[in-house]
């Protein structure tokens, strides 16, 4: 565990990695040398290749051939256990851990250290306190994993990989739940690990952290590299050329011209509590769409669910574009043309195991009761089709299941299957969440469509710029109150940042107005 | 992106309906049992299996709706039982039989809204509920026959004679409901709305909610459905036999289950098959009747019985496993 000096030899090197699931080639020709104490990383859309190759290193994964050099000589990596032997230590994007169990039970699964034969709670607290301490994790490590936010659970994950002593450390999308405070607390600890000499390979779609956090980047398309530079020769638009493979318009499309013919419709909030909410005020109408921006735990989300149905308000009023209140329901929500779009797609948003098919019906069957009482395949399938071929959805059929597409596909199910009932308020919970640059860039489009057929659309994300970009007023929350809009000129990442984080207005920002 | 190369084509690709496997299980069965017994496959034999398959196997079918819904109704020995002795003592009392057996039938479906509103009411799951039902269902029961069989002393009603007649002097009439039940459940878990919403609440519940299905209605709806169905085999069964026993369907959950299991609907919940379950109850008559015909003792069918099931699950599984690792091949396939 001491620093390495900076030497010319790559810690790890892998050289013409190649692996085929069947027809199909995850890699096709990937090369990768990381230079021994520098955060590395990789970046590539969804089927890239990115995860195939974290896998491979992991041991979780066999490549068909080429070749993988530790410290300049060959290797082979059979297994998990193998790569952890070897110092390869890897945190996955999805928490692997035990939310029942004490914090203390999740650091040393499966290597309990024990004391005359039974499992000694003191020697893990003597063992983990340094690490803990580093990683600037107070906690009490003898209570349930659960009591800790998401960003604390990351913490513990990360913090029993790095017990283990890894000289080299994957971390997956280690940050695709964090908010901003605790991806920033996360790169402090990235960077304290850097200075200790621990090499990283990092995987991300966040660009912005990506260029924040790294010292060199590899661009991976189809399954091999196709650009390795230090990060500070590289700009965005030129890793996304190189993801993407060709240079594209912007990120965000530009606002669509308004369907003639709709009528103007508007959705108010008066003094609604109800959460984490207190006393919110705000009104949106059709044609434009209305971003929200607040940390985790700020209470976006309940002003969702409030909105949907799925939690009960305590109090204020709110009036939908059909003259009437907050719905009793999400039933009664999605009956009333309230559509929402959740931010866990796999947990909430999809029934994985059944067919686009099924899943593109789940409202226009599964809610509306104004359909015929027969569910007629044929029909369900026209209606797969049709948005199957409006959202371009990429698969080889409506009769695959959900779990067989990938993140942006999936996503695009969820909002197909809302688009059938032709909502008029479109409520979308960071829709973008762990989706490839070239899928966000349809979610974005579909969004401008949705406010351009005259729907009234809420959106928040955890994403700065993607609301800036998308949005044409942002409101900002900050703990349950609305603390102030940007819109216009105002619209830029510093101002909001300044907002979610303290619930201040910047000084001197003059063209936006508080409201709460 | 280039257009998309989604070519969906207008059919499902061709493949074998689910319930093949068990179908093979079960005429294999039967042609083993039949060489070495020939006196077996002797239609009147075959129909009178069909005939005791049918009791328990519209049970099955109720179960079926449970299993894709998530949920389990441990209760329905005990609905089917309270059901029957509810219309045979209405019978007793001099009610007209027909009149009675529709009775028995509502009573069961009240049975199974009380399991209805405690499990939407209180949001526990219908295992949990059920469990108290099924002792409070089997109490109340025994309280209204005192402990003896109920047996309705005028036979004369025409229902005694349709329920337990038989069509060309060899196909039951029981055993015809039978069947029509399955294929009405059948069209009703795949092709109604009810039956859509059945299977997308058990495939998730927070997607489904989500969506704005009613959850708590259609779970509600499949509890009584299930009750329901328990009235109309148990007032079959009054009219079939002729008297209920205070004990009759004490064991059956069990094997509805088990047939149920056989028959290839999973306890995952999101899908199921009234088919398989009703060959499933099938297996289970054939193994116990074809231990008879071979001499072997009875109660070696509760073994014979059980390992079915373990072998029935093993393979479903072993069948999964190739589903899950096909599915991530699919998913590992780079964006063109």
């Amino acid at each position: 565990m001491t620093a390495q000096p900076l030497t010319t030899r790559p810690l790890i090197s892998v050289e013409h990695l190649t692996k085929r699931y069947g027809g199909v080639i995850a890699l096709a020709d990937m090369s990768l040398s990381v230079a021994p104490g520098t955060i590395h990383a990789v970046v590539g859309e969804n089927g890239a290749g990115k995860s195939t190759l974290m896998k491979v290193l992991a041991g979780a994964v066999r490549p068909d051939s080429g070749t993988i050099m530790l410290d300049g000589s060959p290797i082979s990596i059979d297994s998990p256990a193998a790569a952890r032997a070897l110092g390869i230590g890897i945190v996955y994007q999805e928490l692997s851990l035990f939310p029942e169990r004490s914090v203390l039970a999740n650091l040393f699964v499966n290597r309990e250290p024990t004391r005359n034969g039974l499992i000694s709670l003191t020697e893990m607290e003597n063992q983990s306190r340094a690490i803990l301490a580093e990683l600037g994790l107070s906690v009490d490590v003898r209570q349930p994993l659960s009591r800790l936010s998401i960003g604390e659970q990351q913490l513990v994950e990360l913090c029993r990989v790095l017990l283990e002593n890894p000289r080299l450390l994957i971390l997956d999308e280690p940050n695709s739940a964090l908010n901003k405070a605790e991806t920033e607390r996360l790169f402090a600890v990235l960077e304290t690990l850097r200075r200790r000499g621990i090499t990283m390979l990092y995987v991300s779609h966040r660009l912005e952290e990506v260029f924040a956090i790294s010292d060199a980047i590899t661009i991976t398309r189809n399954g091999r590299d196709v650009r390795t530079a230090p990060t500070s020769a590289l700009t965005i638009p030129e890793v996304i050329e190189g993801m993407i493979g060709q240079q594209r318009e912007a990120l965000f499309p530009p606002p669509l011209p308004r369907l003639p013919g709709k009528p103007e419709r508007t959705l108010s909030v008066s003094g609604l509590s109800g959460g984490k909410l207190e006393n919110v005020s705000f009104s949106a109408r059709s044609g434009e769409v209305v971003g929200f921006a607040g940390l985790e735990g700020s209470g976006v989300s309940d002003l969702l669910e409030l909105l949907f149905g799925t939690r009960g308000a305590s109090a204020g009023s709110v009036r939908f574009p059909d003259g009437r209140g907050l719905p009793k329901s999400p039933t009664d929500a999605a009956r009333r043309g309230v559509c929402l779009v959740p931010a866990d797609r796999r947990r909430n948003g999809l029934m994985l195991d059944k067919s686009i098919l099924f899943n593109i019906s789940n409202v226009v069957v599964g809610a509306c009761n104004d359909g015929p009482l027969w569910f007629s395949p044929d029909t369900a399938l026209a209606r797969a089709q049709r948005q199957i071929e409006a959202l371009r959805i990429k698969a080889q059929s409506a009769f695959v299941p959900a779990q067989s597409l990938s993140g942006g596909n999936q996503q695009k199910v969820v909002i197909g299957k809302w688009l059938e009932i032709g909502p008029d308020v479109f409520l979308l919970d960071d829709p973008t969440r762990g989706v490839d640059v070239g899928a966000k860039r349809e979610i974005y489009g579909l969004i401008r469509k949705m406010s351009a057929d005259g729907g009234i659309v809420l959106f928040s994300s955890t994403e700065l710029p993607e609301l800036i970009g998308l949005c044409d007023r942002i409101l900002v929350i900050y703990q349950g109150r609305l603390v102030g809009e940007v819109s216009g000129t105002a619209l830029d990442t510093k101002a909001v940042l300044h907002m979610t984080n303290t619930g201040q207005m910047p000084d001197g920002d003059h063209s936006s107005k508080g409201s709460a | 992106m280039t257009t998309p190369e989604t070519n969906p084509a207008r059919r499902p690709p061709f493949r074998l309906p689910d319930e093949i496997g068990v179908i093979v299980a079960l005429v294999s069965m039967m042609v083993i049992i039949g060489v070495a017994r020939p006196r077996f496959l002797n239609p009147i034999n075959l129909f009178a299996l069909l005939g005791n398959t049918t009791f328990l196997g519209m049970l099955a079918i109720g179960m079926v709706f449970l299993l894709a819904i998530r949920e389990i109704d441990l209760s329905v020995g005990w609905m089917f039982n309270f059901s029957a002795v509810f219309s045979a003592l209405l019978m007793v009392g001099g009610f007209d039989p027909w009149l009675a057996a529709f009775a028995g039938v509502l009573f069961g479906a009240g049975l199974g809204l009380v399991n209805g509103i405690i499990s939407v009411g209180l949001r526990l799951p219908a295992i949990i509920v059920t469990l108290g039902t099924f002792s409070m269902f089997q109490g109340l029961s025994l309280v209204v026959n005192q402990g003896r069989a109920i047996v309705p002393s005028d036979t004369s009603s025409s229902y005694f004679a349709v329920v337990s007649s038989k069509l060309f002097g060899v196909v039951p009439v029981a055993a015809l409901v039978f069947v029509g039940l399955a294929i009405a459940m059948h069209l009703l878990l795949h092709r109604t709305r009810f039956g859509y919403r059945v299977q997308a609440v058990g495939s998730n519940p927070d997607a489904a909610r989500l969506a704005g299905i009613p959850t708590g209605l259609v779970r509600l709806q499949t509890l009584v459905l299930m009750g329901a169905i328990c009235g109309l085999s148990g007032v079959m069964y009054v009219g079939f036999r002729g008297a209920i026993d205070p004990n009759e369907g004490s064991d059956f959950v069990l094997v509805v289950v088990a047939a149920v299991i056989i028959g290839g609907t999973p306890l995952s919940g999101g899908h199921g098959t009234v088919i398989g379950a009703v060959i499933g109850m099938m297996i289970i008559q054939v193994i116990s009747s074809g231990l008879i015909f071979f001499g072997i003792d009875a109660t070696w069918s509760t073994f014979v019985t059980g390992a079915v099931i373990v072998l029935a699950v093993s393979l479903d599984q072993l069948i999964k496993f190739q589903r899950t690792r096909r599915a991530e091949r699919a998913k590992a396939r780079p964006d063109p």
